[in-house]
């Protein structure tokens, strides 16, 4: 009771609040012996909230003030008795630091949950269709593709070219310094697949390491055409469709 | 389901396509699916005569996650080499092997059973994507 | 069942409607090679929209027509393929002896066959 009043002092209401949550969790913890409350305790302060950086460091701090304060305690109730003392140490220590690893844990948990959906949500970004030319799509690719998110860029871009009606698409992989062999036979496919729409594909900006990719796939490359950069892709899908670009006049 | 006939093709796709959707599968996966059973079936028709599939929800070992598995099976003259047979380009059962390897293409796991003289079990999953 | 095949210019068009039995696709398969024949057509298109699912089986048959219409003196063009078909059919491995050309749709279909027919023409003189 004198640990719980003394936490209370150095905290606002809400965290007053977490801190009686964590005091009952630790509580319950060493009288049953198991560790469900604290991991309960656990979810339940990393879920739904957003964590300062404060808010971690106070929750952490008083954890670790707690077992401070039941070390000292143990020492002082037991300082007679060596043998007891060292025993009731030998148990207690496991369990404390044990509780500490299990709130840490969840609060890098939700950390690294925040970085994930930041990640994925990074991906969507790099796929946008765009057209060009009434019968000219460009696919801008850009970092890093792993296997689902190409398997995404192939239905969106099927489904662009059906929506557009589209003949020819460029997809440019400047922005992307490395595919895996996977990823490459995810393009290959996607190549396949929009010629089944209709739709021939150039496909422009291939790095070294990436065409070495691409040849090692032991796929018939044949019917892949590539061109150096975008301004050559677009120049031959012009080309390809019977476009021809005239400058009218001279800018000044 | 029974397959007998190229009709009981068609009627097991349409079940196959039915519990996808139902799942919640996307249209690309339904398609999958659908198609692999269409594969199977086919096998069973051509190659055994007489057969039957299951379609139903699959359980996952670990309780994560929800899938699709199909079950074929058939008493028929079974395969002597699966392996070589699975090798897309074999040429005197093409249609058997670009059946069963279009199939194991198109889902998630496959599995093949199968006995000279005892019949073929073939068992598929497609597991739904978290998106 | 009947499917129907129209004629349009010197080409025919046939347009799946359902799935059909594979039966019902040997039937087809007579039918619009005969009509080639009769009718002296120098194109073919058939339209898929309509099915969402072509197995291997198909896809084959798709390639027989086209090849056999070849030997008739008609090329042919494949519409209306489904983007989850096209993705299910590269997956399939079709590719690798799928020689059938294709286009998104009847315009785009008649539009290619008369640049195929117009290819081989010039190809041709010699």
């Amino acid at each position: 009771m004198r640990e719980s009043g003394l936490l209370a002092k150095m905290s606002d209401a809400e965290t007053e609040k977490r801190y009686t949550a964590l005091y009952n969790a630790v509580v319950s913890t060493f009288s049953t012996g198991k560790f469900d409350d604290v991991e309960r305790y656990a979810k339940e302060i990393t879920e739904g909230v957003v964590l300062r950086d404060t808010s971690v460091e106070r929750i952490i701090g008083g954890i670790l003030k707690l077992r401070d304060i039941y070390e000292r305690f143990i020492f002082s109730e037991y300082r007679d008795d060596e043998e007891m003392l060292y025993q009731l140490l030998a148990s207690y220590e496991p369990v404390a630091n044990n509780i500490l690893t299990i709130v840490t844990m969840a609060f890098v948990e939700a950390r690294e949950q925040v970085i994930r959906e930041q990640q994925k949500a990074m991906m969507s970004l790099s796929t946008p269709v765009l057209q060009i030319r009434d019968e000219i799509l460009v696919l801008p690719l850009i970092g890093t593709i792993d296997s689902e998110r190409a398997e995404q860029i192939l239905e969106e871009l099927l489904k662009r070219i059906v929506e557009l009606t589209a003949s020819v698409v460029i997809i440019d992989l400047t922005g992307v310094p490395v595919i895996d062999s996977l990823v490459a036979n995810h393009m290959i496919k996607t190549v396949q697949a929009a010629k089944m729409l209709g739709a021939d594909t150039i496909i422009t900006g291939i790095s070294p390491v990436n065409a070495q990719t691409l040849a090692g796939l032991g796929v018939d490359l044949s019917m892949l055409i590539t061109k150096n950069n975008l301004r050559a892709g677009l120049w031959h899908a012009e080309k390809m469709l019977g476009f021809k670009v005239i400058r009218e006049r001279e800018t000044e | 389901m029974n397959i007998t006939s190229s009709a009981d093709i068609i009627a097991a796709r349409g079940k196959g396509r039915e519990l996808a959707m139902k799942m919640g599968f996307s249209v690309v996966d339904q398609t999958k699916i659908t198609t692999a059973i269409s594969e199977l079936t086919r096998n069973i028709v051509t190659y055994a005569g007489k057969g039957e599939v299951i379609i139903k929800k699959a359980e996952s070992e670990t309780g994560g996650k929800n899938g699709i598995v199909v079950v074929c099976r058939d008493e028929g003259p079974g395969i002597e080499d699966i392996q070589l047979v699975l090798k897309s380009g074999f040429s005197t059962s093409e249609s058997l092997g670009l059946g069963l390897s279009g199939a194991k293409q198109l889902m998630d796991e496959f599995e093949i059973k199968s006995k000279p003289g005892k019949g073929t079990i073939v068992t598929i999953k497609k597991w739904l994507r978290r998106r | 069942m009947d499917i129907p095949i129209l004629k349009i210019e010197d080409f025919l068009v046939v347009t799946i409607q359902s799935e059909l039995s594979d039966d019902e696709i040997y039937e087809l398969q007579e039918d619009i090679l005969s009509r080639i024949k009769d009718v002296g057509a120098t194109g073919l298109i058939i339209d898929i929209t309509a099915l969402d699912i072509v197995d291997s089986f198909m896809g084959r048959t798709l390639s027989n027509i086209a090849a056999t219409a070849e030997l008739l003196g008609a090329k042919s063009v494949v519409v209306g393929i489904r983007p989850a078909v096209a993705v299910t059919l590269v997956e399939l491995g079709i590719r690798v002896k799928w020689n059938v050309n294709t286009a998104l749709n009847l315009e785009r279909g008649i539009r290619l066959l008369k640049r195929l027919i117009e290819a081989e023409r010039r190809g041709g003189a010699s």
